[in-house]
């Protein structure tokens, strides 16, 4: 399927929008901004761990960098999910250039639960536990089990091979139980 | 259920009821389409209405402070000077408004008129002088523009026509740096 052809339910499609920005059409980059920054915004917001002036700095240099490379886009995959893709590499060097280590505590020795009891947890629990995370485990985790990513296409998105992104799910997945665990909720601010 | 490399039912539904799209600041936007303009990736609009209105004040107040410069110093080595007295008038006109926004701006309406006005004479006076009085008056406008576009960008510095501007200017002033020691530096 040729996702440039597929109308967006906003109206007038992507790829018809991207040849116009390529025209200077500003009008119509606003269009495409307006209906694709908040899925890119919450992406970025998650893989920078929460900090909402870095997720802002992503959104910018993504979009300048797609406009850059619009018109050798070839549609050959959804638009949102080319600039999605562009948006995780600017996150990245934004961690790399960050050099932030939000390391946090908890024993890789001791077992926590399999599973912590998330049935009542507060999505806010959850969104600071991942945000506490490692950004290499933080990374992996967002995109495979928010984003729906293949451990395939995160290794190919990350260069990395699949099996190094499948043993960072099962530890950032253990330490976000562990931060879940109600004795160490309190660290989670 | 309990291996550690699986989700549990509950987990997967707790990260699937995790918001998939959040608004940025809307001023975000504007940064932005700024941003892209500044690097011709998008065209900078010049007489688009709504930026012309959200534009207006720093505008305005940026042409005051440039008008003000220049008619206050004099310029283009005393080729026209024609303009000191209204130069007073704007200058006494601005210390009166005690920062009444609408009042600075009616009065940099007026000198910025008075400023078209004097490069409009400083235009007709280099049509009949020499190469070096007409590179003089030249050098005048210019600065004078320059310094305009300086106090826009200083009072509002996402602005992309000013950033334009400057950026124009520097490029020119890069490209003329070799002969800098024989340029007529115009001083307001």
């Amino acid at each position: 399927m040729n996702a440039g052809v597929v109308a967006d339910r906003q109206g007038e499609p992507d790829r018809d929008l991207a040849v116009r920005v390529l025209a200077g059409d500003e009008p119509a980059f606003r269009q495409l901004y307006q209906r694709h920054t908040p899925r890119l915004f919450q992406l970025a917001l998650r893989l920078v761990g929460g900090d909402t002036a870095d997720a802002e700095d992503v959104v910018q240099d993504t979009w300048i960098k797609a406009t850059e490379k619009l018109d050798t886009f070839r549609w050959e995959s959804a638009f949102g999910t080319w600039l999605g893709a562009i948006g995780i590499n600017v996150a990245r060097e934004t961690q790399r250039r960050h050099g932030r280590r939000r390391e946090v505590e908890w024993s890789d020795a001791a077992e926590p639960p399999a599973a912590a009891p998330l049935e009542r947890l507060e999505p806010v629990d959850l969104e600071r536990a991942i945000a506490a995370l490692p950004d290499g485990y933080r990374t992996v985790l967002v995109l495979h089990d928010i984003e729906g990513y293949t451990h395939e296409e995160i290794g190919a998105q990350l260069g990395v091979a699949a099996g190094t992104t499948k043993s960072q799910l099962f530890w950032a997945r253990r330490a976000v139980r562990a931060l879940l665990a109600p004795e160490a909720k309190g660290r989670l601010t | 259920m309990n291996d550690p490399n699986e989700l549990s039912p509950a987990e997967r539904r707790a990260l699937e009821a995790l918001p998939r799209e959040r608004a940025p600041r809307a001023e975000l936007e504007d940064r932005v389409v700024a941003a892209l303009q500044r690097r011709g990736l998008l065209p900078i609009p010049l007489s688009r209405a709504d930026g012309a209105r959200r534009r207006l004040t720093p505008w305005l107040v940026g042409a005051v402070a440039a008008s003000l410069a220049l008619f206050v110093g004099g310029f283009a080595a005393g080729q026209y000077v024609g303009s000191r007295s209204g130069a007073a008038a704007v200058l006494s006109g601005v210390q009166a408004s005690r920062g009444d926004v609408a009042e600075v701006a009616a009065h940099a309406e007026r000198a910025g008129a008075m400023y078209v006005a004097a490069l409009t004479a400083l235009s007709r006076l280099s049509d009949t002088a020499d190469a070096p009085t007409r590179a003089t008056a030249r050098q005048a406008a210019i600065t004078a523009f320059g310094a305009a576009a300086s106090e826009v960008a200083h009072l509002a510095p996402d602005d992309p026509l000013a950033a334009a501007v400057l950026r124009g200017l520097d490029e020119r002033a890069q490209g003329q740096r070799p002969a800098s020691s024989t340029r007529s530096v115009v001083w307001f």
